[in-house]
């Protein structure tokens, strides 16, 4: 028995999504690395995990985008590149109702449900 | 050349090689460039591990995009087995503590060791030009849940030339062993990738290239899962895992146009060696004290 033919929308999207995520937040980290090297704040000699204040929370992130700290915008592409495989399970919940597949809503609903409860007792911990 | 400058191009080759291997073989990376960090460039544990879960998401959704476009990576397997492995990664976290970490290690060395007897054995099969007739052991074995949740698929293969179809059998036992692995990861703070690919192709008879390329699917998920308490604690360091995250994605959409292409024997063989390294790292690490 062959497994039967499938429409391809939930392919299609996930890919997209992944596509796009990778490809923006590389642009956005390369756009963070062009910045320090034009800022030329590193001094010879510097380790790379010197201690270079960097921002832990999101409003310092955005805050210092804005005026264009390195350091900042490296980490919104990073923090870009840890929401793509999060927005792809909520994109293919759309995906699998565009294809009327409910078995398969209710699993990915599942699966975001169990993501959500995990980022929530991990922020609590 | 300042010192920056040279850590940061090793750390970007380091990245590149990680992600090429890790996306041929269904994992995350992490076994390659946390020792360069820790070992080579001191880096502290905290922002090499930060680092690790960033090349790990990176690993995923560079070579998936690709896979799920092939067909390689299966999205309802995996998005089912999905249940299995975030359920088994929020119990293990809830456990930490609760049992010595050293046993632990040294439970999941010998796992990953005694899967290297019938993947040995597979492999040499295969050398001998005697592949298993995987057609007639698919849609024998597959049981109400393989074909209730239509856990199967079909790929073209260029290595073979023709076109793969397979079908998902003993699911009950391969999804046990996924919920396993996200017990080992939630316990351990270890990836699962090699576990998720034994599961698909030893228990569930999927084909290798599929086993690997939806194990990448779905570690990407996991990781960002974690990504946000490792970010709140400071251990993302922009300046470290800005290279590896530019690296592994550059490495990651390399091994996604070699996977299609190379046979699933090598990829065997490739997988064999690895887990041999992991198991031994782990076991080590039991008898230490599971430090």
């Amino acid at each position: 028995m062959s497994p039967e033919p499938r429409p391809r929308t939930v392919e299609l999207a996930v890919s997209f999504v992944l596509r796009t995520g990778v490809v923006l937040s590389a642009a956005i980290i390369c756009l963070g690395l062009a910045l320090l090297a034009a800022g030329g704040s590193l001094a010879r000699g510097t380790r790379i995990d010197a201690a270079i204040a960097f921002p832990r929370d999101l409003a310092a992130v955005l805050s210092g985008v804005i005026a264009l700290d390195p350091a900042s915008v490296m980490l919104l592409g990073l923090l870009v590149l840890a929401a793509t495989p999060i927005l792809r399970v909520a994109v293919s919940i759309l995906a699998f109702a565009i294809e009327r597949d409910w078995r398969y809503v209710a699993v990915t609903g599942l699966v975001l449900a169990i993501l959500i409860v995990s980022m929530a007792l991990g922020n609590s911990m | 050349m300042p010192i920056f400058l040279n850590q940061f191009l090793l750390l970007l080759i380091v990245a590149v090689a990680a992600g090429a291997l890790g996306s041929l073989l269904g994992l995350g990376g992490g076994i390659i460039i946390v020792p360069v960090m820790t070992l080579f460039l001191h880096i502290d544990f905290r922002t090499a591990a930060g680092a690790s879960i960033i090349a790990v998401i990176a690993t995923s959704s560079g070579s998936a995009s690709a896979y799920v476009k092939d067909g390689l990576a299966n999205i309802r397997v995996g998005m089912f087995l999905e249940i299995l492995t975030t359920l088994g990664a929020i119990c293990g976290a809830l456990l930490v503590g609760r049992f010595r970490g050293s046993i632990l290690y040294v439970v999941f060395a010998l796992a990953l060791m005694y899967s290297l007897v019938p993947s040995g054995r597979r492999i040499l099969e295969e050398l001998r030009g005697r592949p298993r007739k995987l057609e007639r052991r698919d849609s024998a074995g597959s049981g109400r849940l393989a074909l209730g949740l239509s856990l199967g698929g079909s790929y073209f293969d260029p290595a073979l030339g023709r076109q793969v179809e397979y079908r998902l059998r003993r699911v009950p036992l391969g999804a046990a062993i996924m919920y396993g692995a996200g017990l080992a990861s939630g316990l351990l703070g270890i990836g699962s990738g090699v576990f998720k690919v034994l599961a698909m192709d030893s228990v569930m008879g999927m084909p290798i290239k599929s086993s690997t390329a939806t194990s990448n699917f779905m570690i990407g998920v996991m990781a960002a899962a974690s990504a946000g308490i490792y970010f709140g604690r400071g251990d993302i360091n922009p300046f470290v895992a800005a290279p590896v995250a530019l690296g592994v994605l550059a490495g990651s959409i390399l091994g996604a146009s070699i996977l299609p292409r190379i046979t699933g024997v090598k990829i065997r063989i490739f997988f064999f060696a690895v887990i041999a390294v992991i198991g031994a790292q782990m076991l080590l690490r039991g008898l230490r004290g599971g430090a």
